[in-house]
């Protein structure tokens, strides 16, 4: 501690010089470090290491107790081939794009409405946000209510109800209706999270624009459409990226709602990677797995790794 | 807004606020209802007779209590864990010149994107060679480095604004970098630290696949919840109390942060009238 107190007055004067930076060597050095060690032991040992070797593991054969044998890209050529990972990835395609589309579009919309009168829809705002605060799990449970087959299902009755009973339907129990109850499902929890963050950059439109406008002639149809709206895009652009990446890693609402059923229809590769590891425990099958979700990843957050790599540094 | 709002503005989002209302009433209400009664749907009018049973009885049904205590105990540690540690580590990367700063950094901030399923497998195995399966710092520690991506992010934007005139007083004072951080920057940057243990808490307390898969005996109330929510038994009302206890204390701090939320995106782009 005293080597450190006693070199750091040196540091205030040269400290934001660019030609410190490149320096090996510091009278901040110790310091930095002592403040950061924690973190970086924490950070490397929970998240470098870990993704490292499951880059490595993808490379082997593991199943169970057998001894691992080294496969190279054999598990990558594998899940080509294999039929379930092929749908696993269709499934992920329209879980992504659907659930994203409908809950940022059902944002955004409800958000320019509440726009127009931010008074009156407090508390429908509120209620709708409170759904994005129910847990994963727990929105899982409130739709296998709503889709049950049985007379307690909420969905049925009011199909029932509005006299569109021959469309009732085991939602669940169906290949081709599971995948689209999950979607709504999802979309339903992730909803408020882009009404608020829209409604915030709606909200934020400077008054004075809005006065300009007004006594422009514009009515509240014309501000909306023509100022409002394309002045909230940062908030979508914003909404879209989150929602993005919250669909392809979901796995607890998928685990409750469906558990991947029926017949593996809703696995998404992210729910596909815990089902072969840690059902199967073919570990390096689902490291390969999960390689391949880190690709989609990683491709959808160009953008922002670009922008939070400038606004980092 | 200026001018007066059209009057179906507020009865179109009421309308629609009806799909988001209704099955959190559901809930509710099944959960306060003989299960018998609901058999023919929860709305169902028949026969009305309102019940405590299910929550008095579901506590020795289900491990709820011991539940909400390893939860409690879980996102207890793990925010105060990136509470403590995140503020550091962004004073350093923020204020501080040293080798690999900027290297370190943008590796930090851009695992953000990392999904936890990256992690899990190996995390899986070396907890399983080091006899931590089971021990809540199997969950723990996941926890708290995955919250660095976003929270150190999160306090060095906060810093983006705090005066350096502050800090340079500091140092010619004869304040070290540590003990700069310790009397000048952290007592005048606790908003941000707050706000670091808000999502750290929500994140912790929902998290569901860490710890199903590292913890055995004694999990948190999603795995419990989850484990649940997976029979075919018909006491939809003790579900429901379960439903209800696993996610009451994330919704209460969400709906209690929500004008910050809210406001914080307000303030940020000057806008106040």
């Amino acid at each position: 501690m005293t080597a450190i107190s006693t070199t750091s007055p040196l540091a205030g004067g040269d400290r934001r010089k660019p030609a410190a930076a490149r320096k090996w060597w510091t009278p901040d050095t110790p310091a930095a470090y002592l403040l950061l060690l924690p973190v970086l032991a924490l950070f490397a040992f929970a998240v470098v290491y870990p993704l490292l070797q499951t880059i490595w593991l993808s490379f082997w054969d593991i199943r169970g107790l057998y001894p691992p044998k080294f496969v190279g890209i054999g598990n990558f050529v594998l899940l080509m081939n294999d039929p379930t990972f092929r749908n696993s990835l269709l499934t992920t395609l329209l879980w992504t794009c659907c659930t994203t589309l409908f809950s940022v579009g059902a944002g955004w919309a409800i958000a320019l409405l509440c726009a127009l009168a931010p008074k009156e829809t407090l508390v429908p705002r509120v209620l709708i946000f409170a759904a994005f605060g129910v847990s994963e799990a727990v929105t899982g449970y409130i739709w296998l209510g709503i889709y049950r087959a049985d007379a307690g299902g909420l969905l049925n009755a009011v199909l029932h109800g509005i006299g569109l009973g021959q469309f009732a339907h085991p939602w669940l129990g169906d290949t081709h209706t599971a995948i689209w109850g999950l979607i709504i499902a999802y979309s339903w929890a992730q909803t408020g999270l882009p009404l608020i963050l829209i409604f915030a950059a709606a909200q934020a439109v400077p008054k004075n624009v809005l006065e300009a406008a007004y006594i422009d002639g514009a009515d509240s149809r014309a501000i909306m459409r023509s100022i409002v709206a394309p002045l909230s895009l940062p908030g979508v652009r914003v909404a879209l990226f989150i929602n993005l990446l919250g669909s392809l890693r979901a796995f607890d609402t998928i685990y409750v709602l469906t558990g991947g059923g029926p017949v593996r229809s809703t696995e998404t590769i992210g729910y596909f990677m815990y089902r072969e590891s840690f059902t199967q425990f073919k570990l390096g099958y689902g490291a390969a797995a999960t390689l391949v979700l880190l690709a989609a990843v990683l491709v959808i957050s160009i953008p922002a790794i670009i922008q939070r790599t400038r606004e980092a540094t | 807004m200026i001018g007066k709002a059209p009057r179906w503005v507020p009865i179109v989002v009421w309308a629609v606020s009806i799909i988001w209302i209704v099955p959190l009433i559901g809930i509710v209400v099944t959960s306060i209802r003989p299960p018998a009664d609901t058999v023919l749907g929860w709305w169902n009018l028949n026969h009305i007779e309102l019940t405590l049973h299910a929550w008095q009885t579901v506590w020795s049904k289900y491990p709820l209590a011991n539940g909400f205590l390893v939860t409690a105990e879980l996102a207890g540690l793990g925010t105060i864990g990136s509470m403590l540690l995140t503020p550091a580590a962004a004073y350093a990367f923020h204020f501080l010149r040293f080798p690999f700063r900027r290297t370190l950094l943008i590796i930090i901030v851009n695992a953000f994107v990392l999904p936890q399923q990256v992690v899990v497998i190996p995390l899986f195995t070396l907890w399983r060679q080091m006899g931590l399966i089971d021990n809540i710092l199997s969950a723990l520690i996941p926890y708290v480095g995955l919250s660095f991506a976003w929270s150190i992010f999160l306090v060095k934007n906060f810093l983006e604004d705090f005066p350096k005139e502050m800090i340079e007083a500091a140092r010619i004072d004869g304040c070290g970098p540590v003990s700069t951080f310790f009397h000048v920057v952290l007592p005048n940057s606790l908003s941000s630290i707050f706000a670091v243990g808000i999502l750290q808490f929500l994140f912790c307390w929902n998290s569901l696949l860490i710890p199903l898969l590292f913890l055995r005996t004694n999990v948190p109330l999603p795995v419990v919840f989850a484990q649940i929510a997976g029979t075919y038994d018909a006491n939809w009302d003790m579900q429901s109390v379960a439903a209800i206890v696993t996610t009451i204390v994330p919704l209460v701090i969400f709906l209690v942060f929500q004008r910050q939320f809210a406001g914080g995106a307000l303030t940020n782009s000057g806008s106040k009238e």
